[in-house]
């Protein structure tokens, strides 16, 4: 029994020293998560932290770069050290790192596209909207097909919305409806085809066109018919009908088709109180 | 005037017996110690689990039933009170069953004044296992489906639209409100059973007649149970806050704080708690009995 017990103590001690000793996935997650500790210090308080600090804590995240160069958390680690500098407000330094980046993970196009994201970013913290521009139109040029592909021309109109710049608003999204429309045709009935059209749809109701708006969820719906389930627009369509347009009997029309085509659809609940809103059973 | 007979099994001089047995007879600490040495080798394992070689092991069912990021550091973390409650339910019932058995075993001897021998407390505890593991895991299943019908129950009642139960809010039943539920439920299930392994082991009854016994004994004794059931469970209210708010921990402490504050949970519940509950109430059976029996 006694030399049991004792073969037991051996074996759950080594488990545990050698468990508690490798250096495997987690115990680098447990080094980043030390390292994002001490960053934060820098992001809460950019102005109290000396540059001294800044240059420790970015420096910490190079070795760990060095140490690990092919785990995930590097390439994030990539990006605080721009970040870092770009609280403090050293956006030389951070443009620098992020053409390291650019660089460094230029096969993955959605890693660049961050990294030019960011780019823009510091440009525009700066106040110079014409170099982040250039760095904006760059990624719809070069990755419009990465998420920050997609989403970067209604951030540049949404920019120029919150300036109070209307004419350039319309502009711009007149030029990204134009940019989805041709990712559409040139990757007609591919998810990335999907997306742009449902951009497109988006893009018009920002303009408050609720016509175009209907079309293009419309389009979308024939388009995809029978890859992609419609509901989702058909929702989206009867909204306008009623908030937008006022118009109920067209709204119910919509919900009806809705319900009777999508009978399992998530949206179910959502589109019978609409239709009972809208005057319907 | 007549002078008011002071009551001989009266709360006050239970726990004074109780503390007087414990501090002549250390050995009576032995069983608790040895049910925290396994609830902290039960914790140190799950500390340990999203790393290997233990990840080999327990990383698929917690990838199934909590998800991957509970794998990460320090994610883990959020999840380690859960899973430690859970692995302490098991070692309660598999070996704290056996463990008390022992413990009201050796309070019995020195309420006899009988030499303890550890050997035999643990055999006499042993020979009535099936009928020990069997109350145990009865009391712990009880508990635990309670628990999370309160919960269901308080989800269901507010998910359904309603604003306040008894004047008070969502927020504040799913918050603090639960705490007390699960402390008031904790502390009436325990003081119903809490007799039930004295009558099997000191009174040699059957699994359902201890039962039955001992909640007789219970309700002859409601108050003084409850108090010496749910006194020292206070002490552990500020630890059930703290585990309750992990997250808080975590991000502004260390992640490595959710374990310590489980250990010190764990001591405190095995070094504290189960022995000041089974040793007073087993005082209280104990000197019931003799009432009885010199009457």
């Amino acid at each position: 029994m006694k030399k049991l017990f004792l073969v037991f103590i051996v074996i759950f001690l080594a488990v545990v020293i050698f468990s508690g000793l490798g250096n495997d996935q987690y115990a680098i997650e447990k080094r980043f998560w030390g390292l994002q500790k001490r960053a934060e210090k820098v992001f809460t308080n950019p102005a109290a932290s000396p540059p001294m600090e800044l240059e420790r804590v970015a420096g910490l995240f190079q070795a760990f770069i060095k140490k690990f160069p092919n785990n995930q958390l590097s390439l994030q680690s990539e990006f605080v050290i721009a970040r870092l500098y770009m609280v403090k407000e050293e956006y030389d330094k951070a443009r620098v790192q992020l053409k390291a980046v650019l660089d460094k993970y230029s096969k993955s196009q959605a890693i660049c596209s961050e990294a030019v994201f960011l780019a823009g970013n510091s440009y525009e913290i700066e106040g110079k909207w014409g170099p982040a521009l250039e760095q904006y139109k760059t990624i719809i040029k070069e990755y419009p097909l990465t998420l920050r592909g997609f989403s970067t021309p209604v951030y540049i109109a949404q920019h120029y919305k919150i300036k109070y710049q209307p004419d350039k608003m319309i502009t711009a999204f007149q030029e990204a409806i134009a940019h989805y429309r041709q990712l559409a045709d040139k990757y007609a009935g591919s998810p990335a085809a999907y997306q742009a059209e449902a951009l497109i749809a988006q893009c018009y109701m920002a303009l408050k066109d609720w016509p175009a708006a209907i079309a293009a969820f419309n389009a979308t719906i024939e388009k995809f018919k029978g890859k992609v389930p419609g509901d989702g627009a058909l929702l989206r369509i009867a909204l306008i009908y009623k908030n937008e347009l006022k118009d109920n009997v067209k709204a119910k029309q919509v919900l009806e088709q809705l319900i009777k085509d999508y009978p399992q659809s998530r949206f179910l609940k959502s589109a019978e109180a609409l239709l009972k809103e809208a005057g319907g059973k | 005037m007549k002078s008011k007979k002071s009551d001989p099994l009266s709360t006050g001089k239970v726990y004074a017996a109780a503390i007087g047995y414990l501090r002549k007879n250390s050995a009576i600490f032995i069983p608790f110690f040895i049910f925290f040495i396994f609830d902290f080798i039960s914790l140190a394992v799950l500390y340990l689990a999203p790393r290997m070689p233990l990840k080999l092991l327990f990383g698929p069912p917690i990838r199934t039933f909590w998800g991957e990021e509970f794998l990460h550091y320090p994610m883990n973390f959020l999840l380690l009170s859960q899973l430690s409650s859970l692995s302490r339910m098991v070692i309660g019932v598999v070996f704290g069953s056996l463990l008390t058995g022992m413990a009201v075993a050796m309070i019995s001897d020195v309420y006899n004044k009988k030499q303890i021998h550890l050997k035999d407390s643990f055999k006499a505890s042993l020979k009535r296992y099936f009928d020990l593991f069997a109350i145990v895991l009865i009391f712990t299943l009880l508990f635990y489906f309670l628990q999370k019908f309160a919960v269901w129950g308080l989800v269901k009642y507010f998910v359904s639209g309603r604003q306040r139960l008894f004047f008070v809010g969502a927020k504040l039943w799913l918050g603090p409100g639960l705490l007390c539920l699960n402390f008031i439920l904790a502390a009436f299930i325990q003081a119903a059973f809490v007799y039930a392994i004295p009558f099997i082991i000191i009174g040699k009854n059957k699994l359902f007649k201890s039962m039955i016994k001992s909640f007789g004994l219970f309700g002859k004794f409601f108050i003084r149970t409850l108090i010496l059931v749910s006194l020292p469970m206070f002490v552990y209210i500020p630890i059930s806050i703290l585990q309750s708010k992990s997250s808080i921990l975590i991000t502004k402490f260390f992640p490595e704080s959710v374990l310590l504050l489980l250990i010190l949970g764990s001591l405190i519940s095995s070094l504290v708690i189960d022995l000041l509950v089974t040793v007073s109430t087993t005082c209280l059976y104990l000197m019931n009995e003799e009432k009885i029996g010199t009457k």
